[in-house]
């Protein structure tokens, strides 16, 4: 143990002489401490976001309350604020919150295409992209692996140093081994230390901090193996270098581009456009339909108030209510198909990331943080169940024909995220 | 005085056959070399000198036949038989980012060996490195000066076996004397070395017993008369008629 502690202290001292090394080092430890800088200060101007709408929410809600007494108006000026709060490591890997959106203003009103009506703008916002800890560590680490071992053994063999070496090393472990652990121990803490601070700050939990270091140091690991492995016998350090390059190609974009490009060609799916016409025009059209077709739509799907429609007037916000309803049912095989797309897409790029290290690294920690599709889904179902739940409190007030006093207002629904597991809330134990 | 481990060391060859490219590189080698002997295996370029070497230090399989060392067959004792070699490489690049003192220091720690400051002192002037060089960047530094370090190197391991690839390549006169009286003074003081040069003259300035190889295999052995020196004329001889052969 002794001797082996004695080679890493031999290799790190003699790294210190080698400038190249130093400044590629220096260069890891910025660019992953902005990564994280840039990542926390993304995830806190999300949840300052949240926070400023959460007070413009209550405040519009109270305004419009104080205003109507009547639950039509209520539902129809009443705006609910639903989101998906960030978990406390989501700094790392942000993930799909720059695509699907994480923040909604919902009303009473038809929900899909209250849902799908950012679709257009997102696909905009995801070819911007940031750089979070996660980009980094999949697409720039390998590329700075790649530099400090593809000449491991080529450099010392173009010299002339390599017999000699090898020769006088008590062991290949102890010549090779100590350099290249070294390297790696040297690697993986200017990559990580940036990152370990970020949990602190944040509060992450250990658990999910636990699971984002054992990937990433075996993604590291991967491509420090993969390095030593394709130079070892090379005396050439630029076409060793150049074989990793492009392994790294291959890796990190031809199999992703490809994956994606397959998946769209077997995965068919409406687009989020298509569901907010369909349903539009269906809420479009019921103003000129008989009422009772729109009302026999409803109580297909809601019997309980078959015997309150009956309407006495040419509008009443029963019947309007419920062709908002009828449009959210028309428009409902098309959300189920491209929900079952998006499940199905994601379940196949999974496939993908088998033998794509980079985009396995990113499904791994985007999970951890839940920012990847399934939180994505997830957060979309919360906003149906929050729905669901605001119409079952207005439709007795609205088919019944009575007002809503303060005590009921009390109780109206209010969204509240689920907890993920890696936020501040979690049970697991906290970092500081 | 020169500090050697003290066993009873030989190389040697039987033989051996070394197959990397067609034809073979080494056909059926015979030679053996004694403890406190030099030996000098001579041949032009492509006589398979340096895979003779780099055999011994493990880095070729032998298709066939033995390459000993201490009795130990090399590819099944690699790290021990290394351990009891100090080789010179033709071409010593060291690291020229360190300094003479540094590249020791270094590759001392490489085997495992601990030195003072007194001794690679000892070692530097022993090899007729000028003083004012020790602590400077080896970029800076002449062949024959690396070359010099190197042979520091080999000194301080304190091995008890040598083996040399065109040791003198890159030295002046002056230090290939130095040099030719160094390696005398390692074999009075026990020490086997087997080097292997296409320097005729070199060779018997130095050698106790000069090999001639040709295409893999030895083609003629000159040994020493006591107490005098192998006969340069008659070795060279030998070696045009062979190469030219």
């Amino acid at each position: 143990m002794n001797y082996m502690f004695a080679q890493l202290i031999r290799e790190w001292r003699f790294m210190l002489t080698q400038k190249y090394i130093l400044v590629l080092l220096l260069c890891t430890l910025v660019i992953s401490g902005f990564s994280v800088w840039s990542g926390l200060r993304e995830i806190n101007q999300q949840e300052q976001t949240i926070q400023r709408l959460l007070q413009a929410d209550e405040q519009d809600r109270s305004e419009t309350q104080a205003k109507y007494s009547d639950p039509g108006y209520l539902a129809y000026y009443s705006f609910h604020l639903t989101y998906s709060p960030p978990s406390a490591i989501a700094f790392a890997a942000l993930g799909e919150r720059d695509i699907y959106p994480w923040k909604h203003r919902v009303r009473m009103l038809a929900l899909e295409g209250q849902i799908y009506e950012s679709d257009g703008q997102n696909a905009e916002l995801a070819q911007t992209g940031k750089i979070d800890f996660v980009f980094v560590l999949s697409a720039l680490a390998p590329l700075l692996i790649i530099l400090l071992f593809h000449d491991l053994y080529a450099s010392e063999r173009a010299s002339g140093r390599h017999d000699l070496l090898v020769t006088t090393a008590k062991s290949g472990l102890a010549l090779w081994g100590a350099r290249a652990g070294v390297r790696f121990i040297t690697v993986i803490l200017c990559l990580m230390l940036p990152f370990y601070i970020g949990t602190w700050i944040s509060g992450s939990s250990l658990d999910s901090v636990l699971q984002v270091s054992v990937w990433s140091i075996l993604y590291l690991l991967f491509w420090t193996l993969l390095s030593i492995w394709w130079g070892k016998n090379a005396s050439s350090a630029p076409r060793v270098a150049s074989g990793l390059i492009g392994f790294w190609v291959l890796f990190a974009f031809i199999i992703p581009i490809l994956g994606d490009l397959a998946i769209q060609k077997a995965v068919h799916s409406p687009k989020g456009g298509d569901i907010l016409l369909t349903q539009r025009e269906a809420v479009n059209d019921a103003w000129d339909l008989p009422k009772e077709t729109t009302m026999d739509a409803f109580t297909a799907t809601h019997p309980k108030w078959k015997n309150h429609v009956a309407m006495e007037s040419m509008f009443e916000w029963k019947w309007y209510y419920a062709f908002q309803q009828v449009g959210d049912q028309k428009a409902e095989s098309l959300s189920q198909a491209y929900r079952q797309a998006a499940h199905q897409k994601y379940d196949l790029s999974g496939y993908i990331s088998l033998i794509s290290p980079p985009l396995l690294l990113q499904r791994q920690l985007t999970r951890v943080a839940n920012t990847d599709a399934l939180a994505a889904f997830a957060y979309e179902q919360q906003i149906r169940d929050f729905h669901k739940r605001l119409r079952e409190f207005y439709y007795p007030p609205l088919f019944k024909g009575l007002n809503l006093g303060r005590s009921q207002l009390a109780i109206m629904p209010r969204y509240k995220p689920e907890a993920h597991k890696t936020k501040n809330t979690s049970t697991t134990p906290q970092l500081h | 005085m020169i500090k050697i481990q003290k066993i009873n060391s030989v190389i040697e060859a039987s033989s051996l056959c070394v197959d990397i490219n067609t034809p073979p590189i080494l056909k059926t080698l015979n030679f053996q070399v004694k403890k406190g002997e030099v030996y000098a295996l001579l041949g032009g370029n492509g006589a398979g000198k340096s895979t003779t070497l780099k055999t011994f230090l493990g880095f070729n399989i032998p298709t066939s036949g033995n390459a000993k060392i201490d009795d130990q067959e090399v590819t099944e004792a690699l790290d021990t038989t290394r351990e009891k070699c100090a080789y010179l490489p033709e071409s010593a690049t060291l690291y020229p980012h360190l300094t003479a003192r540094e590249n020791i220091e270094y590759f001392l720690s490489l085997a495992n060996i601990r030195k003072s400051q007194d001794d690679i002192n000892q070692a530097f002037q022993k090899v007729a490195l000028q003083q004012d060089a020790w602590d400077r960047h080896m970029q800076t530094y002449s062949k024959g000066m690396r070359q010099k370090t190197a042979i520091a190197l080999a000194l301080l391991r304190e091995a008890p076996i040598f083996l040399l690839d065109e040791p003198t390549s890159g030295l002046d006169p002056v230090a290939i004397d130095e040099f030719n009286h160094l390696v005398r003074e390692l074999a009075l003081s026990g020490a086997t070395i087997l080097m292997v040069t296409h320097d005729v003259y070199g060779a018997c300035q130095v050698a106790d017993r000069i090999g001639l190889l040709r295409n893999g295999e030895l083609v003629g052995e000159f040994d020493a008369p006591e107490n005098g020196r192998i006969d340069t004329e008659e070795v060279h001889r030998a070696f045009a008629q062979k190469e030219s052969a």
